[in-house]
């Protein structure tokens, strides 16, 4: 873990109103918020993946 | 006789879709009540899989509300890609000898290894629906569904607002421990 900020909840947030604008019928809003999700994923991968593996690949 | 053909196709795309939704549910549902029956805290990555079976639930909700699209099935791609990333990151984490793997296992395997093995299926899954709606085109048009559809809909947006206030309660509006034992925001 890093010393920067971090929200683990917030791809949910994001990743619920996407959910939300697709049953209001709003495909590109639910596609941007979808993408905002996966962004905010890759870098909540990135703040919890940075120990090194125990194995040798 | 074409159009039967198509119109058949569709009936079962959407089928087909639904069901992948159902089965979304389901994981994000299984994995809720053990957490919950077994007070069992789900870690980051955990936490972070469970973004990536959410991912790959919005797509096929596009599909089911907007009907079949390339650009949909490309959406649910990307996701089993990027959840299977984060499954995978967590088996190769525990896979040295002497490491007993994080939470209990179920019917012998860790929740990170089913959750890779599924978002394989997903990606396997895809590609088949891509052969199966191959005449589809990005068009996009609200549709009306049924009340099965509609109530596994909402079923997956009560599962994401409930996963969301879950990891609120345990985690803040911070990071989550590596190992948690306790709810931040919930005392016992």
């Amino acid at each position: 873990m890093t010393g920067r900020p971090m929200i683990m909840m917030l791809p949910f947030l994001t990743a619920l109103l996407a959910i939300g604008f697709a049953i209001s019928g709003r495909r590109g809003a639910c596609i941007g918020l979808w993408v905002v999700t996966l962004l905010v994923f890759a870098a909540w991968c990135q703040y919890h993946m940075t120990g090194v593996l125990p194995i040798s690949l | 006789m074409a159009g039967d053909i198509f119109s058949g196709s569709r009936r079962f795309s959407d089928g087909m879709n639904a069901l992948g939704l159902a089965a979304v549910c389901g994981v994000l549902l299984m994995a809720f009540i053990w957490q919950v029956a077994f007070d069992e805290l789900p870690c980051p990555l955990c936490l972070l899989q469970r973004v990536g079976f959410v991912l790959v639930g919005i797509g096929l909700l596009l599909n089911v509300r907007f009907g079949p699209s390339p650009l949909h099935y490309a959406l649910i791609l990307f996701s089993a890609l990027a959840g299977a990333f984060a499954a995978g990151r967590q088996v190769l984490l525990h896979v040295a000898p002497g490491d007993t793997g994080y939470g209990s296992p179920f019917l012998g395997l860790h929740f990170y290894t089913w959750a890779f093995v599924l978002f394989v299926l997903a990606m396997a899954w895809t590609a088949a629906m891509l052969v199966i709606d191959r005449a589809c085109a990005d068009a996009p048009r609200v549709r009306r569904n049924g009340p099965l559809v509609r109530a596994i809909i909402w079923l997956f947006f009560a599962l994401v607002a409930a996963n969301l206030v879950s990891t609120l309660l345990e985690c803040g509006f911070g990071a989550c421990p590596d190992d948690p034992v306790s709810y931040l925001w919930w005392p016992r």
